[in-house]
């Protein structure tokens, strides 16, 4: 069982390595390997599920002095529900890229990454220690980087993978400092030996240590204010985004957050982690409501919905904070699918109001997207529903205010998802390629129909009874949020918000101008402090310095040299009469 | 009348002056070069006064050294300015100023 | 097996050879240097695979030299240096393959570069003070002539000016340092253990230590570029031929690094006690400050010189925490660095050998004309930014860890920040202008690498990633050594 833990972890290793030695040779055979890695870790899961013992096998990485660095798995029930999350739904997007990615001339480097990107992801899902969990946490930010990346000649995803990976840096720097802050208080990396030594004395450090790791979530899974990344990482290929901006790394960060809530349960961290999911939910869902692009759209909505889970964290009940993850990997993943399975069809058309009229010519993507919408607004017995209603019980529970601002997250996640279904697939085709658009091929539409699967029955493995009230709250905005949008959009040429709300809808177009007020912080702050070091260096220490040391010893040699006239008959001159006054001295 | 030490010293120190006054202010390099042998032959006429002064023949000995150091020198010395002179048509210190900075 | 006299013979000898060899016979001069450094690198290899963890000093040489002075010629290694010497023979492998971008006066370039593998693996490999100072001089000489002879750029002599002096410095200081060591002991030898013996039964004179130290470290220091004497480093291997370049930063340069460890630190541990505050203070500035500058670079070459420059700040980070978990991370970032910078400078001399400019905004998209060393360099690149999996991320989180233990709180915490998120920022600015982006203008001729310095970056990268999944292969034989050092400095936490 040990070996195939390991195994799980290590395939789509061997699948990377494999490639990336033989790169640019046979696409085929590197596509069928990236593939079967992956598929053979999920089988390997399954068999790891069905024999149901915790493992936790472990081998030392680096040992010096009082410093214990191992590479262990820890397999329990938490770490196997996101194991099959993450293979499932690989395995999943792994066999849609085959169609995707087909005429793509450099498909060998696609999953060559893609494979990086399980290995990576596989190994912050196992990690049973916080550098371990670093060193995955980096790695699946530079896959995500290489992903986003893919397309490295266009500059725009070449910048966003570099904006994406630099912010992800900036939580990770609180993340290294709150390992390293455990470490000195508790003498361990190791969650085992941590939960052991946790207590209320050291709820203070371990608060602290908490929301400086909280701070490396942040950065992963996108929360306020460092979501800046998400939106723009769209610009990777479309099962790229579905499988790491939408169901595994981008839950990465609730994911750490459930597996090392020992350390944040009682302090005040989790009053501010709270607060920031809040937040992040309610910012995200507003921007998400005049957004064009059908992959932002999904990206916004996706930071909601990790705003929600990241909340649940912080009110309190990771349990529905991992409910909510699984059923949102499925569902999310099916809705990017569908939408690349769209933008294929029109050729890499993305914006929503190019789009119409699909229905009739792409009915399974038309069916299993509708499925997918359902599940996300939350429409009782779809899988959304369930998770929904798990967080929202949670915050009635333990703070009204943020009940109110989900509930209206709820309402505004209602409204944005009928808008965007209704622009995209009913009503008429809006362009050439809309009109001519055709249903994908098999290899695409399959894990579609199989992703639905899941988005409709997940829910009822952790079904429990819901509270009236918050049952009578979901379904009023889910209906009136419906209402609302099919009332403006039905039949709509162009979106009729600006015409309505003017500088409001401006500031969501606009994503509530993060994006700038970074950049002028980046220009000023880090360009100026740059441009300082740089002219110190320059002037005071190359030239000051340097060439005053230079300029010394300059001058006493031009001074020195008025005596050196190259006149031998000078220096037999001056010789002699020097010889003359020793001789005088000496012999008077 | 026998001589002095100090009139041989006297005669000495003025051929060594003559010389070094020749050496210093003289452009040519020939007479140059003989008032560098004048300066050595002020020293060996010391040499041999001391030598017979003092009853000791090991200034004599060392009269003779100069004498043969000086007979390869010359010929060395001259041997060069005679190259020079071939090569520039000049022996005027003032003209051989290619090394000056 | 006198394995390391060997490692230390065969590029003297080439050198020798080379010069039996005629001028024009360029090819057999090249394949001498390469033969030689190869040859050096498999007995390097296989010392470093028989090696014996714990065993104390092994593969010693001695030959008494001058027996009135204690001057011996002894090789010999420990866990410190025998990944050190591999680390330098891989490099010099790497170099002698990189060296055929020189196409005038060949001869007299190989048989100094010759020189210079010689003395560097020498250095490390010597266990007397004397040999120590004298093979670092013998590669340190051949470094200037060669960037003065065989650089490149318009300030080149001006560089080579600025590179001599400031070297030159560096070692006067601290072979003062040394010379005070060797007087103030009054060992009567010059053999490290000897005096360690020595001054572990009387330690020498506490006033003594207080002048002895600084000079040891800024000494040290200057060969190193500690802040702020780094500018001749950026400026220096802009201006160096390839292979210089890559042996000078990777393997030269961690001399200093390696004396203060060896001999600084176990000398004078008063004098260190009191004056490692200010080297952390220094090594923060290196880091922060010199990953400022590098941000602002426009050329590679002084891009990658400066990052160099930065991480020589953990290497020194480490040693100022002055604990088993820093010593050891400091030798582990060393060998890490040494040789990511020659896989760095020796891409970049294959660059600038495609078009004779390092312009990073005149760049871009290289990715697709070169895939082989657009690869290595993204991979180098990462590997600069402290990325998981290459050795370097293995070295610098130990030394968080160590100077975090060492109450150095804050300078931790900045050096985090200078490391993550400006390290970052300037190494994806590199690969944006470079290796992303479409093609830029004058590169559409460029081509890939050689088959042989493809094996030589190769041979590079496979041992960073090598060190990287398994720095147990290293750390197990540093900490043994690391904790004698520490024992000697610290006395009373023994």
């Amino acid at each position: 069982m040990n070996t195939a833990a390991w195994l799980i972890m290590l395939l789509p290793l061997f699948s990377a390595a494999a490639i990336g030695l033989g790169v640019f040779r046979s696409r085929k055979a590197s596509a069928a390997i990236s593939v079967g890695a992956v598929v053979g870790s999920f089988l390997l899961t399954l068999l790891l599920v069905a024999a149901g013992d915790d493992l936790h096998p472990s081998v030392t990485w680096l040992a010096i002095g009082g410093l214990q660095i191992d590479i262990g798995l820890q397999i329990n029930g938490l770490s196997k529900l996101m194991l099959c999350v993450v293979t499932g739904v690989g395995s999943l997007i792994h066999i849609f890229s085959l169609g995707y990615m087909k005429e793509d001339r450099d498909i060998s480097r696609y999953f060559a990454f893609l494979s990086l990107f399980v290995f990576s992801m596989l190994g912050i899902v196992l990690a049973d220690n916080f550098v371990m969990m670093f060193i995955f946490w980096e790695l699946v930010g530079v896959s995500s980087y290489l992903l986003i990346g893919f397309w490295f000649e266009k500059p725009s995803a070449a910048d966003a993978a570099k904006k994406a990976f630099l912010t992800n840096r900036v939580g990770d720097f609180g993340f290294l400092i709150g390992i390293l802050v455990v470490w000195a208080a508790l003498g361990s990396v190791e969650f085992g030996d941590l939960a052991k030594a946790v207590s209320g004395e050291t709820a203070m450090i371990t608060g602290l240590a908490g929301f400086l790791i909280f701070c490396g979530a942040m950065g992963k899974s996108a929360q306020v204010p460092l979501h800046v990344w998400l939106p723009d990482a769209m610009e990777g290929p479309t099962p790229v985004s579905a499988l790491i901006h939408a169901a595994t790394m981008v839950a990465a960060g609730v994911y750490m957050l459930c597996r090392v809530f020992f350390l944040i349960d009682g302090t005040w961290a989790m009053e501010a982690v709270a607060w920031i999911g809040g937040l992040t939910s309610l910012l995200a869902a507003l921007m998400a409501v005049q957004q064009d692009d059908i992959k932002r759209i999904l990206a916004y909505s996706t930071l909601s919905q990790l705003g929600y889970m990241v909340m649940a964290v912080g009110l309190g009940s990771p349990d529905a904070a991992m409910f909510h993850l699984t059923t949102h990997a499925s569902f999310k993943a099916l809705l990017f699918l569908g939408a690349g399975s769209v933008i294929v069809a029109l050729h890499h058309e993305q914006d929503i109001w190019k789009m119409g009229g699909l229905r009739e010519r792409m009915p399974k993507t038309y069916w299993t997207f509708l499925i997918g919408t359902m599940a996300l607004c939350g429409v009782p017995l779809f899988s959304g529903f369930f998770s929904k209603e798990a967080i929202l019980d949670v915050a009635l529970e333990n703070n009204l205010l943020l009940f109110l601002v989900a509930v209206f997250v709820a309402l505004l996640t209602t409204f944005y998802m009928t808008r965007l279904f209704i622009v995209a697939f009913m009503g008429k085709p809006r362009s050439s390629h809309a009109e001519q658009a055709k249903e994908s091929p098999a290899v695409m539409t399959v894990p579609l129909l199989v992703l639905a699967v899941p988005s409709v029955i997940a829910g009822y493995f952790n079904a429990h009874a819901p509270n009236p009230l918050v049952l009578a709250a979901s379904l009023g905005v889910l209906v009136f949020g419906m209402l609302l949008a099919n009332s403006a959009y039905s039949g709509a040429k162009a979106d009729p918000l600006p015409a309505r709300f003017g500088r409001l809808a401006k500031a969501l177009r606009d994503r509530f101008w993060f994006d700038e007020i970074y950049q002028w912080l980046i220009d000023h702050v880090q360009e100026n402090l740059a441009k300082l070091a740089d002219a110190f260096d320059r002037w005071v220490i190359a030239g000051l310095l340097v060439r005053g040391a230079h300029g010394t010893t300059e001058l006493a040699g031009r001074v020195l040299r008025l005596a050196q006239t190259g006149n031998l008959q000078t220096y037999a001159f001056w010789f002699a009469a020097g010889m003359a006054v020793l001789l005088v001295f000496t012999l008077s | 009348m026998e001589p002095t030490l100090s009139q041989y010293l006297l005669v000495s120190g003025a051929l060594f002056a003559i010389g070094l006054l020749g050496v210093i202010v003289r452009r040519n390099l020939l007479i140059i070069y003989m008032s560098l042998e004048l300066m050595l032959n002020a020293a060996n006429v010391a040499l041999v006064a001391m030598s017979r002064f003092n009853g000791n023949l090991d200034g004599q000995v060392m009269v003779f050294f100069i004498i043969t150091v000086a007979a390869a020198e010359v010929a060395v010395g001259l041997a060069l300015i005679v190259a020079l002179y071939r090569k520039r048509q000049t022996a005027e210190v003032a003209d051989l100023a290619t090394m000056k900075l | 097996m006198d394995w390391l006299l060997i490692i230390v013979l065969l590029p003297l000898l080439a050198a020798a050879a080379v010069g039996v060899v005629p001028g024009s016979q360029r090819r057999a001069i090249r394949s001498i240097t390469i033969g030689a450094s190869g040859l050096a690198l498999l007995c390097a290899l296989i010392a470093f695979c028989s090696f014996e963890v714990g065993g104390g000093l092994q593969f010693e040489t001695k030959v008494v030299w001058v027996e009135s002075l204690g001057l011996h010629l002894h090789l010999a290694a420990d866990g410190i240096n025998i990944g050190i010497i591999l680390m330098g023979a891989i490099v010099a492998f790497a170099a002698a393959c990189c060296a055929d971008d020189i196409t005038h006066r060949v001869k007299e370039f190989h048989i100094l570069l010759n020189l210079m593998i010689g003395g560097i693996l020498g250095a490390f490999a010597s266990m007397d003070l004397f040999f120590f100072y004298f093979f670092h001089e013998l590669a340190l000489v051949p470094t200037f002539i060669m960037i003065g002879v065989w650089g490149r750029g318009a300030r080149r002599n001006y560089a080579t000016y600025k590179i001599t002096l400031y070297l030159s410095l560096g070692a006067l200081l601290a072979l003062i340092g040394l010379i005070g060591v060797y007087v103030q002991t009054g060992a009567e030898s010059f053999s490290i253990p000897d005096l360690i013996a020595k001054v572990q039964e009387s330690p020498i004179d506490e006033a003594a230590q207080q002048w002895i130290f600084p000079l040891l470290m800024f000494g040290f220091g200057i060969l190193v570029s500690l802040w702020p004497f780094h500018t001749w480093a950026p400026l220096g291997y802009g201006a160096a031929p390839t292979a210089t370049a890559m042996l000078h930063a990777g393997v030269l340069k961690k001399f200093g690094l390696y004396g203060l460890i060896r001999v600084a630190i176990p000398m004078a541990p008063v004098g260190a006690q009191s004056w490692l505050g200010v080297l952390a203070w220094l090594a923060l500035a290196n880091l922060l400050y010199c990953g400022l500058v590098a941000v602002r670079q426009k050329d590679l070459n002084q891009l990658i010189g400066n990052s160099s420059v930065a991480h020589m700040g953990f290497i020194f980070l480490g040693i100022a925490s002055l604990n088993v978990i820093g010593l050891t991370g400091a030798v582990l970032v060393m060998i890490a660095h040494g040789l990511l910078a020659a896989l760095a400078f020796g891409l970049s001399g294959h660059l600038y050998r495609q078009t004779g400019s390092l312009d990073m905004s005149r760049m871009g998209g290289l990715l697709r004309q070169m895939p082989l060393a657009g690869s290595a360099l993204l991979m180098a690149l990462f590997a600069g930014c402290g990325l998981p999996g290459f050795a370097n991320f293995a070295g610098e989180i130990t030394i968080f860890f160590a100077a975090w233990s060492a109450g150095l709180k804050t300078v931790t915490v900045i050096a985090a920040w200078s490391a993550l998120v400006i390290g970052g920022l300037y190494m994806m600015r590199a690969i944006r202008c470079i290796l992303h982006g479409p093609l830029g203008g004058d590169w559409a001729k460029a081509g890939d690498v050689s088959p042989l310095i493809a094996t030589a970056l190769g041979l590079l990268l496979g041992a960073l990633l090598v060190f990287g999944f398994v720095p147990g292969l290293l750390t197990k034989g540093i900490e043994g050594e690391a904790a004698k050092i520490v024992r000697l400095a610290k006395p009373a936490e023994r």
